[in-house]
């Protein structure tokens, strides 16, 4: 994969000591580059200076002489929508908070990732932390607060080491801290590490974590932006949403709005992992069709024939194979049933079985839930266990119903968005595979060979 | 007081901005005294089609609950904001493609709100049904499940345990009104389902309820008015006619009768009593002291009674509702003896067992019965009636011959007595024919051995012929007891409107008991078919509160609701075993040698001693879950209809039961130990359904925070860490969790059914038994003075405080402060700015009434005890105080 000697990249850029790999050499050279544009092109362990020169906090100075409305119109004016897997248009959150009035607000970057099997956020956090810390400051600057956090798992070693460096060198340079760059603008930016399950995840939770309660999801509305840390308006963005933001600024709204989708401009990164030839991350335009990510990019499958992918992580929706020619934009993937999530898409070949895959997937996401709501805690385990039942040959004549209606309340009664999206699995395999779930109930075989127990209870019966 | 402390929790608080020590106080003031009406702007919202006012800073649900509409919650706590857990409130906000839930959404002007949508029904019956399918726990006892009056048996029982046979009885009468005749001819079907069996035996219930009940009747006898379970209703002026004077009627007509109407019971035979006086025999039940006594009861209360009058001989139903009769209600029984099927069956000799029981019972010698050789047909009640009293007429010889097996036997319990008396047994035979002589005279019956096979609609294996095994018993007398229907002949004429069923009963519903005929009603045997004593008063007493709610002109398809929630089916599950419990068994009653009894009809059975009895019902675990009556869950479930479907057993046997985690989504539940470890407060864990609202109470109001969610996924639960004993965790006993459960899984304390012994001589005066005492039963001596003085700081004056109600927080601050007064004047150093942190200068400065103080200003060198535990000194506070 790395055409280049130990040490440096395929095309000239010095390889850094993340345990990463980019997908460069597939990656094709037309797409342009917005989060991972420096990545590489300075040692994110070393001094603020070459930083810097490779151009982080270039705009900063000429910021602060511009007014914060001007700032969230120009994020506005570039359409950029949270890259946390909602896709709320970013310019309409800064312009809520902007216009509270409170005492003190706040600005939170999420690079938790809740995801396990995702390593996008760490990846631009380790090669490029400058990036996340230069925008937290721009929404900070933008929304008039004074105090920002950067979450972050406290299993990325490299990545909070490589932050705090960051930040210790952006406060060093006095480009934030009391009275930066003499603007008579305070921010102070804190790293916070947590650990936990992956429902912290989910924006409120993670306030809550962060002030040092339980972690559980709160009722929205009121949003964070309104009332969030403390009861103060609160900014909550994922760190890829705010590592596009100095582009965006540096280079203008309208070349960002040029990039990718019309109505979801610029790139985000695309984790391709599972049976897929080359795994591993890559900055994508939004827009462009699944089939150039996964055959351009990936290399397609590693073997045998492509049956499913399975698109924004766990708790992502399932794709058909025909569902290459869908274009990698929030609205397109949530009509198709699935949605942009972790960014990660898990490619399927035909030696998985779906049923199997998807109960693994919802079985993780009741693991995972805080149990704070009853159809999350019980509702997920309910579907987990009907899950079950079809890979094991033991299901019930009412099974197909419950699923359907037992998914459909608990949509509908979602506190947060972890219970939400956990029904993606199941509901998007019933929709593309039906066939493979009628096989297991009503044949008790599995296609794929893959539900082992089916034929012992087939022996059985 | 250095737990004041500020921690420094990263990352940290803003810092609170500094108030005035006054205006902290004044704050106080404010939100803990009784509120002034809201003078927020108000708007206009519509709910359900009505525009309601709501006033800014309202949620949804506020709003509506001002306004009179009910929104179901379960984890809604008002004393704090809305929580979200339960998803139970969610309502419809026009707009919305979401249901938003209506405890955390605030109300704007001009909201249009919809609270009852069959969308949002459908989801909270979502909600409760997942929450039961992790509910491992059950509402009703077992035992008060099984049985088909659902009697208060711990109720009783803890009654009894006191020896209050009175109320004892009272308790019992609410369900049964007779409980001496059931404590004698009750098979009863709780004991069956004790938990206690699960540390050695269990209780015998029915035992304990006769001897109440005949210490009630020995009063009664010496002029005490028999007990009444409920208050008297005025008189309604309705009339109504009670057709049959057995278990059925009976109980139709007292609770007719505490409902105020005027009730006639009409009986075909010369005294009252139906089966209780002429299927059951004398060594059973005694007819004069018990029978006659507890029907006293229905009497007293203004019942009259007619007897030689029958339903279709004597008069109709026209004739009753000519006669200005508002509701009728048929409780015949059943006296229609089925008939064998067999050739021979006509022979002399061949007889119907009620019948024979009839005269026996009369106490008077069936004629020629003495020196006979009888055989006995069937299993049941009567059957081993028939037998044991053939026995008692002197016949030489008494088979008694079913075609089941013994543990099959409706009867099984009193099979042992039957051969003990000198009755014998054949089980898994048929008869095939009855043998006669030329006069037609019985010679003997033919039988053909049977073998059981595949269970049945009742559970039992079903007897299948065995051809070739045919034998004869020979024999002068066949009895044959194999089950009985109602006479219906009467149906039809001057009957109009009223029919039978397929299966020959009188067809009347199951919870309104109203027949086809306007003002009629059937109930008892005569509806359901021959059954248990316990299952006719069942049946009379749930035909009472029909016939009420007709003549109170209730719509009948209304009161199936009612009816519902007030006889619920039973729900049960469980449990874990009880291994600490100290095994001491059961108190048996005894009886008469066998060859003693068996010539005598004097009731064979000793009754308990009053030692006994008291032992008896103390052995009880109490096992109900005191929740029920305030269990939000269940009254919602029963609302959204997730715990029940129908009153009626569903072809699973008479004492069938469902169990609560039954349903669509029945899956993997979780089966909790139960936590008693702590004095006051007990904790059912399977109950909880993690509401969390123990736990925001104990953390937001009482600032213990001895709870929490732990754990994540399915696993969550709201518990204390680490699943520690609460007398680990910071607990106060302050006992809000308690309070705000809104189920039974933290309860106060259940009937702890022995007293107290304090050991003197190893207390340590630590005061904590007096801090915590719900009922103030335990109060500061003398002899507290000897740790007071050691104590630096002052302390308040207990026994003032005590002699006061629950004050106000005004008041609770006066006291404080005339404490304060008094404390400079006896010239004890204090710091007034560490104990005091909320008295605003203006009260501290000013001049109280005393308020509360029953003693003068010395008081408090007396017996003082340390009560602050407010603000941040929640911990330190009481640290002093120890």
């Amino acid at each position: 994969m790395h055409a280049g000697s130990a040490g440096t990249l395929a095309d000239g850029r010095r390889r850094s000591d993340t345990a990463l790999e980019l997908l460069q050499a597939q990656r094709p050279s037309a797409w342009p580059r917005v989060l991972l544009d420096r990545a590489g092109r300075y040692d994110a362990d070393g001094a603020f200076a070459d930083a810097e020169a490779a151009g982080a906090w270039s705009v900063w100075r000429e910021v602060m002489s511009t007014s914060p409305r001007a700032i969230i119109r120009i994020v506005s004016e570039s359409r950029l929508r949270g890259r946390g897997g909602a896709g709320f248009p970013t310019g309409d959150k800064w312009r809520t908070c902007h216009n509270q009035t409170a005492d003190q607000k706040y600005v939170v970057a999420n690079g938790y990732e809740a995801d396990p099997g995702a390593l996008l956020d760490r990846t631009l956090m380790e090669l490029d932390p400058h990036a996340v810390v230069e925008g937290v400051a721009l929404a900070a600057y933008a929304v008039g607060a004074t105090k920002a956090y950067v979450v972050v798992k406290s299993t990325y070693r490299t990545a909070v080491r490589r932050l705090e460096n960051a930040i210790r060198g952006a406060e060093q340079a006095g480009y934030i801290g009391i009275d930066a760059l003499g603007e008579g603008f305070d921010l102070q930016i804190e790293l916070v590490e947590l650990q936990g399950a992956a429902v912290l995840g989910e924006e409120t939770t993670l306030l809550y974590a962060l002030m040092g309660k339980k972690p559980l999801p709160e009722q929205r509305p009121p949003y964070p932006a309104v009332q969030g840390l403390w009861e103060r308006p609160t900014v909550v963005n994922n760190v890829e949403t705010l590592a596009a933001v100095p582009w965006i600024i540096a280079n203008g709204s309208a070349a960002f709005a040029k990039i990718g989708a019309a109505e979801s401009p610029g790139t985000t990164l695309v984790q391709l992992s599972g049976a897929v030839a080359h795994p591993g991350v890559v900055e994508v335009p939004l827009g462009t069709p699944l089939r150039e990510i996964v055959e351009g990019v990936g290399g397609g499958v590693a073997r045998g024939n492509l049956k499913a992918l399975l698109v924004g992580g766990a708790p992502g929706g399932f794709l058909p194979a025909d569902g290459l020619d869908i274009p990698l934009t929030f609205d397109a993937l949530e009509a198709a049933g699935a949605g942009m999530g972790s960014g990660t898409i898990l490619v399927v070949d035909d030696s998985a079985c779906i049923v199997d895959v998807a109960t693994l997937m919802t079985r993780f996401m009741n693991d995972e839930a805080c149990g704070k709501t009853i159809p999350c805690r019980i509702g997920l385990k309910r579907l987990t266990e009907i899950g079950e039942r079809f890979t094991s040959g033991l299901t019930r004549p009412t099974d197909l119903t419950v699923l359907r209606d037992l998914c459909a309340d608990v949509r509908d009664s979602a506190l947060c968005g972890h219970e939400y999206a956990a029904t993606n699995p199941l509901l998007s395999g019933m929709r593309y595979f039906p066939q493979e779930f009628e096989d297991h109930i009503a044949r008790g075989t599995c296609p794929a060979g893959v539900c082992r127990r089916l034929s012992v209870a087939a022996a059985l019966a | 007081m250095t737990d004041l402390a500020i921690r420094t929790r990263r990352p940290a608080a803003p810092a609170a901005p500094t108030t005035a020590p006054d205006a902290v106080a004044e704050r106080l003031l404010d939100t803990q005294s009784p509120q002034r009406p809201q003078v927020t702007p108000a708007f206009t919202i519509e709910v359900d089609g009505r525009q309601v006012t709501g006033h800014a800073g309202q949620t949804i649900l506020e709003v509506c609950r001002d306004n009179g509409i009910e929104v179901p919650t379960l984890c809604f706590e008002p004393k704090l904001p809305g929580f979200g857990a339960c998803r139970m409130c969610v309502v419809d906000v026009e707009g919305e493609e979401h249901p938003p839930i209506s405890c955390s959404r605030s109300a704007e002007a001009g909201m249009v709100v919809q609270t009852q949508t069959p969308r949002l029904r459908q989801i909270r019956k979502t909600n409760l049904e997942l929450i039961f399918s992790d509910h491992n726990a059950y509402c009703l006892p077992p035992c008060q499940n099984k049985c088909p009056s659902h009697i208060d048996i711990p109720g009783f029982l803890k009654a009894n345990t006191e020896g209050n046979w009175h109320e004892s009885a009272r308790i019992f009468k609410r369900t049964i009104p007779f409980p001496s005749v059931l404590g004698r001819v009750c098979p009863a079907p709780c004991e069956e389902h004790c938990r206690r069996d699960e540390v050695e035996e269990a209780i015998a219930i029915r035992d304990s309820h006769r001897y109440a009940g005949d210490q009630v009747l020995k009063a009664q006898a010496n002029g005490a008015p028999a007990p009444v379970p409920f208050e008297l209703q005025r008189k309604s002026g309705k009339r109504v006619a009670v057709v049959g004077s057995g278990p059925a009627g009976m109980s139709a007509a007292y609770y007719l009768l505490i409902a105020g109407h005027d009730v006639t019971v009409f009986e075909r035979d010369p005294a009252a009593g139906g089966m209780l006086r002429y299927g059951i025999p004398q060594y059973r039940l005694p007819k004069v002291e018990i029978l006659e006594g507890e029907y006293e009861a229905v009497w007293q209360l203004g019942g009259k009674l007619v007897t030689n009058a029958a339903l279709g001989r004597d008069f109709t139903l026209d004739d009753l509702q000519n006669q200005g009769f508002d509701a009728v209600c048929v409780a015949i029984g059943c006296y229609d003896t089925n008939k064998l099927g067999v050739p021979g069956e006509d022979a002399d000799g061949v007889l119907d067992g009620l019948e024979y029981l009839k005269v026996a019972t009369l106490g008077l010698p069936y004629p020629g019965h003495a020196g006979k050789r009888v055989v006995v047909i069937g299993g049941g009640f009567t059957s081993m009636d028939c037998s044991r009293t053939s026995v008692r007429q002197g016949a030489a010889e008494v088979t008694l011959v079913y075609r089941r097996d013994m543990k099959d036997m409706p009867a099984a319990n009193e099979v042992h007595e039957m051969l003990e008396e000198g009755a014998r047994a054949i089980f898994q035979a048929a008869p095939t024919r009855v043998l006669a002589d030329d006069h037609d005279r019985v010679t003997g019956v033919e039988f053909q051995r049977m073998r059981l096979g595949a269970p049945d609609a009742s559970g039992r294996r079903r007897p299948e012929p065995m051809p070739g095994t045919e034998f004869v018993i020979e024999c002068d007398r066949v009895l044959l007891a194999i089950g009985q229907g109602p006479e219906l002949d009467w149906v039809g004429r001057g009957a109009e409107g009223v029919t039978a069923t397929k299966n020959k009963r009188l067809a009347a519903d199951a919870v309104t008991f109203a027949t086809g005929r306007r003002g009629v009603f059937g109930t008892g045997d005569v509806r359901i078919g021959a059954s248990t004593v316990v299952q006719a008063v069942a049946e009379g007493r749930r035909a009472a509160y029909g016939i009420d709610a007709y003549l109170k002109g209730l719509d009948l398809d209304a009161i199936k609701t009612r009816q519902t929630l007030a006889e619920p089916q039973p729900e049960f599950l469980s449990i874990v075993p009880y291994a600490d419990e100290v095994k001491e068994p059961r108190y048996r009653l005894t009886s008469m040698p066998a060859d003693v009894r068996n010539k005598s009809y004097v009731e064979y059975e000793i009754p308990y001693t009053q030692r006994d009895a008291m032992a008896e019902a103390k052995r009880c675990l109490q096992c109900t879950c005191e929740a029920i009556g305030y269990c939000d869950l269940r009254r919602q479930g029963i609302e959204y209809g997730t715990t029940l479907k129908t009153l009626e057993p569903q072809n699973r046997g008479a004492y069938s039961f469902r169990s609560v985690t039954e349903n669509r989504f029945t899956g993997a539940n979780h089966d909790y130990i139960r936590d008693d470890s702590h004095a006051f407060i007990l904790r059912e864990p399977s109950r909880c359904i993690d509401c969390g609202r123990c736990a925001n109470v104990c953390k937001e109001i009482v600032g213990a925070a001895c709870y929490d969610f732990m754990r994540t996924g399915f696993d969550t639960l709201v518990t204390t860490p680490l699943d520690m004993s609460l007398n680990t965790t910071p607990c106060v006993s302050c006992g809000r969790c308690a309070e705000t459960c809104p189920t039974g899984a933290l309860m106060p304390k259940p009937r702890v059914l022995e007293k107290y012994d304090v050991d003197e001589t190893r207390c340590i005066l630590c005061g904590i038994c007096v801090d915590a005492c719900p009922y103030d039963a335990l109060r500061c001596g003398p002899d507290f003075e000897l740790t007071h003085d050691s104590r630096a700081e002052p302390m308040v004056d207990l026994m003032a405080t005590s002699a006061i109600d629950r004050d106000s927080e005004v008041t609770f601050i006066r006291r404080e402060r005339d404490w304060l007064v008094r404390a400079h004047e006896s010239g004890r150093s204090l710091n007034a700015g560490v104990m005091l942190p909320v008295l605003p200068a203006s009260i501290a400065n000013g001049h109280g009434n005393g308020n509360g103080h029953g003693r003068g200003g010395h008081g408090q060198d007396g017996h003082g005890h340390d009560r602050h535990d407010h603000g941040g000194g929640a911990g330190g506070g009481r640290a002093h105080a120890r």
